[in-house]
């Protein structure tokens, strides 16, 4: 619970400071006529850091646009099984994809973005955020569907 | 079509029909595209992380979704409504006309249909409910039919997402909007209009002209950021994105020192609700980057170009298939997936036919948004639903007439492209 007030808390903030970026940008070339190179990039870097953020902490998996006419349409047997292959399916294909992610984002730490000087490992590392939670939320889902299924049988 | 090709819709439609996100059914399925042929799997984070960094423009969509949210939170839609009131709510079924003239002013300070059910047509479901002569699934048909219009007067989220796969300019998306979104009103009022007389509704009690004034006071800041917006857009003095940032200030201002509707707490929540409701929407984003990729090392937009050729289809029988198409697809695909993976490949087979970008934007623009409201898959519909508890069946019973109205929309603007050009194009566009 507390780890989630401080995802949420965090994803505030980013956006916060996105939007304080944003103002002084269009101050600085409107008020001042004198456009700043760094709140562009600036920017983008909070923008990449509130999406990947969100996607690996705030949003839950249920609040994500789903396909869910076949879904709904079937029993909650069914929709146990579907739950739980779609969760192996995430958990394996993500977890595959873990390593070699981590190894791009690595390799680019040693180029920095061109105003401000900051590190792309720093700028891409969320992505990684979201796969590790992506692996963990689905084993997590895995392991309580086989736990539901077998509290039925006893 | 190779078979790492089929290997990756055969992963993504199993995953998605079982009920797994868009967004990570599209991630896995290309990852599993990757590992099938043997590719470094950090293509993963090379092309969803480039692709974010360099799609500057797809930072309107935050700030759009801020600005709309504050809007919802801070009263302004209740002050729209007023003034809407006043204007024309003397007609026979005022409310729904209200809801209607609401929707485009609404219009041009936000860019999404969901925004607009969801604040603006709120308010107007309510006042509806109220009187008898308005069924629960008439309020909710016409509300969720005007909220298509959100998209097409600019801002427009949607078309800020077609430019970046285009490559068209989004101010000459947002002008071609502008005559399309207003024509689709006029269509929904005339066919409220029918209804009500043929239903012989009351005529509401209208506003007393002395109340006027005061109601149009209170509603002219609010109705003043459209027009800085758009003009700010049109002149150039803004890029979208700036816009939107100052669209979000104007509406924070308002509701926070102005109205005082809105307070720290509130500013959270609604903050929050940004965060969430942009990581949904760019998320997919993200993966349709990755997505594209395979499709474009496939060759998939070439060749579809090259069969399309060798159709011989004309410009219109071209755009005729595309609508028919998106109607179909509209009925059970997100908007963000049919603009994200399926126009993409279509643009090349536009391009070679000498279809302006700009009004094959704008056509699929308004064909998607008819796809938030037809059944089974509508966006709307389910918002609706579920913020006023109006059954879906209700709505969908009483929401053929709009459909029908904005497909007839929809195919004059698909038959006559001055509709969508002529704004532009007196503005200096130029069809490349």
């Amino acid at each position: 619970m507390r780890l989630n007030k401080f995802a949420n808390a965090s994803g505030v903030a980013l956006f916060g400071a996105l939007f304080v970026v944003f103002i002084t940008q269009i101050t600085a070339r409107f008020v001042f006529n004198h456009p700043m190179a760094w709140t562009d990039e600036l920017a983008v870097i909070l923008y990449i850091w509130i999406v990947l953020w969100g996607a690996a902490f705030v949003v839950k998996s249920k609040e994500h646009v789903v396909f869910d006419l076949l879904y709904n349409g079937v029993s909650s047997t069914v929709q146990l099984g579907m739950r739980l292959v779609g969760s192996v399916a995430l958990a394996g294909l993500m977890g595959k994809a873990l390593a070699g992610n981590w190894d791009y984002i690595l390799f680019m730490r040693r180029e920095n973005t061109p105003v401000l000087g900051i590190s792309f490992f720093w700028v891409f590392l969320p992505f990684v955020f979201l796969l590790v939670s992506l692996v963990v939320r689905s084993v997590w889902s895995v392991w309580r569907i086989l736990r539901q299924t077998q509290d039925e049988r006893i | 079509m190779s078979n790492a090709l089929l290997l990756m819709f055969a992963v993504l439609v199993s995953l998605l029909l079982i009920r797994v996100p868009i967004a990570f059914g599209m991630l896995a399925a290309s990852i599993a595209y990757l590992i099938f042929k043997g590719q470094d799997l950090g293509l993963a984070a090379e092309q969803v992380l480039n692709g974010l960094y360099n799609g500057y423009v797809l930072l309107a969509v935050p700030l759009f979704i801020f600005a709309a949210n504050v809007m919802n939170a801070g009263t302004i839609s209740e002050r729209l409504f007023d003034f809407a009131k006043a204007a024309v709510g003397r007609m026979r079924g005022g409310l729904a006309q209200v809801d209607i003239l609401v929707s485009v002013i609404f219009s041009g300070m936000s860019g999404s249909a969901i925004a607009d059910a969801a604040g603006p047509g709120l308010v107007t479901i309510k006042e509806m409910l109220k009187k008898p002569e308005y069924t629960p699934g008439f309020a909710g048909a016409v509300v969720v039919a005007s909220a298509t219009i959100g998209p097409i007067i600019p801002p427009s989220i949607p078309m800020v997402i077609y430019a970046l796969v285009s490559g068209t300019s989004v101010g000459a998306l947002f002008l071609g909007g502008v005559i399309p979104g207003l024509i689709m009103a006029v269509m929904l009022m005339l066919g409220v209009h029918w209804v009500a007389v043929r239903r012989n509704m009351p005529r509401d009690t209208s506003v007393k002209w002395a109340h006027v004034p005061r109601i149009v006071a209170r509603g002219l800041l609010p109705l003043s950021l459209p027009v800085v917006l758009l003009t700010g857009i049109y002149t150039g003095a803004f890029t979208p994105t700036e816009a939107a940032a100052v669209a979000a200030l104007h509406a924070l201002v308002l509701a926070g020192v102005v109205y005082r509707a809105l307070d720290w707490k509130g500013l959270f929540a609604v903050t929050l609700e940004t965060v969430r409701a942009s990581t949904i929407v760019t998320i997919i984003i993200a993966s349709a980057y990755l997505m594209n990729y395979v499709f474009t090392a496939e060759g998939v937009p070439a060749s579809l170009a090259a069969w399309v050729n060798s159709l011989e289809l004309t410009q219109i029988q071209f755009l005729l298939l595309v609508n028919v198409m998106f109607l179909v697809l509209g009925c059970f695909l997100d908007v963000s997936v049919m603009l994200l993976v399926f126009v993409p490949m279509l643009i090349p087979a536009a391009k070679l036919l000498g279809i302006d970008l700009v009004h094959f934007g704008v056509v699929v623009v308004v064909n998607m948004m008819i796809g938030l409201v037809t059944p089974p898959f509508g966006m709307l519909l389910f918002v609706t639903n579920a913020l006023t508890g109006i059954p879906l069946k209700a709505m969908i019973r009483e929401g053929w007439l709009f459909v029908g109205l904005l497909i007839s929309a929809l195919i004059l603007f698909t038959f006559v492209p001055q509709t969508v050009l002529w704004l532009p194009q007196s503005m200096g566009y130029k069809t490349l």
